[in-house]
């Protein structure tokens, strides 16, 4: 019994030190905005600030297209990382080794930098827009079709990354057996592949949606004004009008909005196990 | 019979230069053949070829008279399994086994039926619900096995089946793997690189080397004659020593052996080691002192020195207590193989040591 305790004490004083400073980093400013959201001018207890953000027109707005471009950015960038997984998890030509060797070159380029090279090409007289005649050209920069791209371009390396890992650790002897056993090419992806990465998948859209959900860069060069992306919101109604309570309060909204999606991760993760463990 | 599994001339060439050529063989109805070889000869690229995920550099590969080149591995009439990783973890056993009925259409009953047959043929009854990680790995290849079976296929391919379990499950499954075999009438294509293995279970041994074929016969054959140097060194024991021809002699040290054949040139003599006997009185014999000795079982090795060399010799557990460490005694050589230097076997024959001078 003595032994055990000692165990777990050791194992405590392990993980203190960490604790600690993600209690000072992290948890404490959550636990302050948290506060400071509830509170109101005379420092008493409100609901005030959640009233205002879920009834005001504009921020309900932005509210619903954050959602929109979270929600579509995240079906895109799945869609195009799966199939570009899929395909080089099973193609050996010169163009899958091609598309392997630079589909990470994005993650090399910084944000800012990305963005800004981003709007020179696509801008209304921008590069593209030289190459193929400015009255053909749609308008990209400052539309949402401009922040989807970027957001796809930001995110597809590394979702590609996830994925193929995924793909690739499924034993080509399963693959094989199931040609053998007679699936055709779409029995096989319905009944094999796509349930031994469904997994995979899910960790990604979960990376995804906070990614995507909280940015701010991206959104603050490329959206229009109005409406806008939370992140952008959040920092304006923080520095340019002044109002804490009312960023916090979106900020603690953004927070719940990812604490369901974790919830959700966790909860299909711990299903998971529980099956492979029974 | 006839022939269910025919491979003419079959070449696969890897872009890297390696790969396998001139592969020549049939499989009959009812038949177990082994494709036996060391490590990377090439036996997992003919398997793989006739499986049809490979697509050959060239040849045919026929199964029961049909040309089956143009066919994609799930439409061809052949089943495999594989080393590991045979089993679907994310279905049951029973999915497991089902999946390729669901896919013939055939009823529920008739599903449940077969797969409770096919469970009981391999020891595994009412395991259906069980998920593969639940099962052990000599399980998952009965498994495995049982599932091919259902694809009724008309050769089967066996990649390593046993290979990665432990020496008394292999020897298990590999003597039930031959019960169904037989029980069934099935075609089966074997690859092993495990000689014991092969010259058990097979009715006939194709023995690879570096790409190509060095012998077709049955286990007996491949082990009381082989066709080359490489075959004697890979299968069974078999002491080699160098040797001079000249005409129908060949010189080792101060001993002359004669043969049939006119030959002149480097030879090697391969004997086994149960081809060497203790001389009785009468007969030609060589000297030879006891070096070491070593219980193996059933049977013991006996390391001898001799002026031609260093000599291993099989005998019988119980004649051990006749050899004493460093005494002297004199051995004859009563069935040897002559190599011509490329591995040729120039020579075969059964011998007296009253012959060899
Ligand atoms: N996809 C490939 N590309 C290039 N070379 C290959 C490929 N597959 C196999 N080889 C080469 O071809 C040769 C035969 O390989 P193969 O897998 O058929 O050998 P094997 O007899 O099955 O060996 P093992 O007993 O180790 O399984 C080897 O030298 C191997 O390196
Ligand atoms: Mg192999």
């Amino acid at each position: 019994m003595r032994k055990q305790w000692k165990s777990a004490l050791l194992g405590l004083g392990l993980v203190m030190p960490s604790f600690l400073i993600l209690l000072v980093l992290v948890m404490y400013p959550v636990w302050s905005s948290i506060k400071t959201s509830f509170t109101g001018a005379d420092d008493q207890f409100t609901f005030e600030h959640y009233q205002y953000i879920f009834t005001e027109p504009l921020i309900l707005n932005n509210i619903r297209h954050t959602l929109i471009v979270t929600v579509l950015s995240c079906l895109l960038v799945l869609i195009i990382a799966y199939s570009i997984a899929i395909y080089l998890r099973f193609s050996q030509s010169t163009v899958a080794r091609w598309i392997n060797k630079t589909y990470l070159i994005p993650m090399f380029i910084p944000g800012v930098i990305a963005v800004y090279g981003f709007i020179n090409f696509y801008r209304d007289n921008g590069w593209v827009a030289r190459i193929i005649g400015e009255e053909y050209m749609p308008a990209i920069i400052y539309n949402v079709k401009g922040l989807l791209m970027i957001n796809i371009w930001f995110n597809i390396p590394f979702t590609t990354m996830l994925l193929i890992s995924a793909l690739q650790s499924i034993p080509n002897s399963i693959i094989e057996g199931a040609k053998d056993a007679g699936a055709n090419q779409w029995r096989l992806f319905w009944h094999f592949i796509l349930p031994l990465s469904y997994r995979t998948m899910l960790v990604a859209l979960t990376f995804l949606f906070m990614g995507i959900v909280g940015s701010f860069t991206a959104p603050f060069l490329i959206d229009r004004n109005a409406p806008q992306m939370l992140g952008v919101s959040m920092q304006q109604h923080f520095s340019v009008f002044n109002e804490i309570e009312q960023s916090s309060s979106l900020a603690v909204f953004m927070f719940l909005l990812c604490s369901i999606v974790g919830c959700f991760y966790i909860y299909s993760n711990i299903k998971e196990s529980k099956k492979e463990l029974k | 019979m006839a022939i269910k599994l025919a491979i003419q001339n079959l070449s696969k060439l890897y872009p890297t230069g390696e790969g396998v050529q001139n592969i020549d063989f049939h499989v009959e109805e009812g038949e177990l053949v082994t494709l036996l070889g060391p490590s990377g000869c090439g036996k997992t690229t003919v398997l793989r070829s006739v499986g049809g995920f490979i697509d050959p550099t060239g040849g045919a590969i026929k199964v029961s008279d049909q040309d089956v080149h143009h066919l994609p591995p799930e439409k061809r009439p052949s089943a495999m399994v594989f080393q590991s990783y045979n089993l679907w973890p994310h279905m049951t056993v029973f999915d497991n086994l089902a999946f390729s009925l669901k896919l013939k259409k055939v009823k529920k009953i008739e599903i449940q039926q077969r797969v409770e047959e096919v469970l009981t043929l391999v020891h595994l009854q009412g395991m259906e619900k069980k998920y593969p990680s639940e099962l052990s790995g000599g399980q998952q290849q009965r498994i495995a096995l049982a599932r091919a079976l259902l694809l009724e296929p008309e050769v089967l391919l066996l990649d390593e089946p046993f290979s990665a379990l432990d020496a008394k499950l292999r020897h298990e499954l590999r003597e039930e793997l031959r019960d169904i075999q037989s029980k069934r009438n099935l075609t089966m294509l074997f690859v092993t690189h495990d000689q014991e293995e092969a010259l058990s279970i097979s009715d006939k041994i194709v023995v690879m080397n570096n790409g190509h074929i060095e012998q077709i016969a049955p286990p007996q054959d491949i082990y009381n004659t082989p066709a080359s140097l490489f075959v004697a060194q890979f299968i069974g024991r078999m002491n080699f020593i160098k040797g001079q021809a000249v005409n129908n002699t060949i010189q080792i040290g101060d001993i002359t052996l004669t043969m049939d054949d006119l030959y002149t040139g480097e030879v090697t003599l391969g004997v086994r080691p149960e081809d060497i006997h203790v001389a009785d009185k009468s007969s030609v014999r060589i000297e030879a002192r006891v070096d070491k000795m070593m219980m193996l079982g059933h049977f013991a090795e006996i390391t001898l020195h001799t002026l031609i060399g260093s000599l291993k010799m099989f005998v019988d557990r119980q004649q051990l207590e006749q050899f004493e460490l460093n005494s002297t005694i004199s051995i004859k050589l009563v069935n040897f193989i002559v190599f011509k230097e490329n591995g040729e076997v120039l020579s075969n024959r059964r011998m007296n040591v009253n012959e060899m001078v």
